[in-house]
């Protein structure tokens, strides 16, 4: 299924993501994303469906939390895009 | 046992301490070390404890809040951040050795803002002389560990900010029983011990950081975070925290702070405050007492010194003992303090307070040293 992976610096960091986002009201969870899509190793992300990235962008904007990366997850493949 | 030592470790802590410490050794792993619901639950537990740590303290974003083996191991890491080998420090006239130990290590100038005990104003002048271009680091203790003494933080930490001074604050004995907010005091950092006034387990402490002052770890090694990298990472926490978290203390520590947060610090204060006035009033009428307690106890927190006249106060503390009465007696390793008030060669009998202490237990305790007195040494 098509998603968006927002990568954070730390599981900290991911947390605030996920607090921030669910108080925008954006369903996400915290996962470890594919080690190939960050070349420091060990990283956390959290997950939204594709539909709800706008919201989920502004929110995070809005508490001052920077992604990392952000990823398309489509077809069985990874793919960066700009915030 | 009576326990009246909790300047040093709260020994009776709230139930839901040990069952929390219970259920995270039978149910969670290490944070940011996996995804897997073990790891998951560890994470949920530290966030929560920082989130709940930044309320309690004015910080806005839970990133600040390191968890740290105890406020010995907090100052350290503030210290060493601020202060390089041979720089130059100010600190008040009542710091443990925390404090001053890693100072000394340091090779640092130590100016010291002594003031007589109870006279804040005269602590806050003598911090104002002494903070000259070239300080590198102000470090004082909100409370004083040996005579209860509330130093005045807020205006301490005004002077650093008109001079452009770090501030560290060593909130060892008033974290849990203070009001202290970060944000409005601007301090570089504030230490405290998790296992004191915040009634968590032993092995637990927390530094508070200012988001914008330059933190530099202690300890290297794995942090869960930028595994490929071989410099520690430049954020917080962890930065500041190499190796597994103590997820038992952690819990412990969570339980603690809701404790403190659902009976609110101003109860808890007030509480001690009012166990304090009693053993005072009941002290005051003992021939040969000296006790050092602040007129209506203004300035003054759940501690209490005392000495007696003709009588070795390592004497009296087992003398307690034996009756099943739990105090500390000697230097309370703050030389310092002892130094600043006189009582450096004799030491003080230290009687402190918890939310746990009663008033029936304050009234044995003066039974039982009219007792220990009468009998003589």
């Amino acid at each position: 299924m098509e998603h968006y992976i927002i990568l954070a610096r730390s599981i900290t960091y991911a947390q605030r993501m996920q607090k921030s986002l669910g108080r925008a009201g954006v369903r996400c969870h915290i996962f470890r994303p594919p080690r190939d899509l960050t070349d420091m190793g060990c990283a956390y992300a959290v997950r939204v469906a594709v539909p709800h990235l706008p919201e989920a962008l502004a929110a995070l904007h809005r508490d001052g939390l920077d992604p990392v990366q952000i990823f398309l997850f489509q077809k069985g493949l990874y793919q960066e895009v700009e915030a | 046992m009576i326990y009246f030592d909790s300047a040093a470790t709260s020994f009776q802590k709230p139930a839901s301490v040990a069952a929390a410490m219970w259920e995270a050794l039978a149910s969670m792993s290490s944070p940011g070390r996996g995804g897997y619901p073990a790891a998951a639950r560890a994470a949920d537990t530290a966030f929560q404890c920082r989130s709940e740590l930044a309320e309690l303290f004015g910080l806005k974003n839970p990133e600040q809040v390191v968890f740290t083996l105890n406020a010995t191991h907090a100052l350290n890491i503030a210290i060493k951040s601020l202060v390089p080998p041979g720089g130059r420090a100010v600190v008040s006239g009542y710091e443990h050795n925390a404090v001053t130990r890693p100072l000394e290590a340091l090779g640092a100038k130590i100016s010291v803002a002594a003031a007589p005990l109870f006279v804040p104003e005269a602590v806050t002048e003598a911090f104002d002389r002494l903070i000259i271009p070239g300080t590198d680091a102000v470090i004082c203790s909100h409370v004083s560990n040996v005579f209860g003494f509330v130093q005045p933080i807020e205006e301490i930490g005004a002077v650093c900010r008109s001079r452009g001074v770090p501030f560290i604050v060593d909130a060892s004995q008033s974290a849990g029983i203070l009001p202290l907010d970060m944000e409005s005091l601007g301090a570089a950092f504030a230490a405290m011990p998790g296992h004191k006034g915040l009634y968590g387990p032993q092995g637990t402490g927390v530094l508070l950081c200012r988001e914008d002052v330059p933190a530099n770890p202690l300890l290297e090694g794995g942090t869960g975070s930028q595994s490929i990298q071989q410099r520690m990472p430049d954020f917080l926490p962890d930065r500041l925290e190499a190796g597994t978290l103590n997820m038992p203390g952690i819990a412990g520590l969570l339980a603690g702070v809701r404790y403190v947060r659902r009976g609110g610090v101003d109860k808890i204060l007030a509480h001690e405050k009012h166990l304090t006035q009693m053993a005072v009033q009941g002290l005051e009428t003992m021939p040969g007492l000296r006790l050092f307690a602040s007129p209506g106890l203004r300035h003054q927190v759940g501690v209490l010194s005392l000495t007696a006249e003709g009588a070795d106060v390592e004497n009296i503390g087992s003398a307690l003992a034996e009756r099943g009465i739990a105090v500390r007696a000697g230097i309370h390793c703050a030389p310092y303090a002892h130094r600043t008030a006189g009582t450096l060669d004799t030491g003080t009998v230290r009687i402190s307070f918890s939310d746990f202490n009663t008033p029936e237990e304050v009234a044995r305790l003066l039974r039982a040293l009219q007792g220990v007195l009468g009998r003589g040494f």
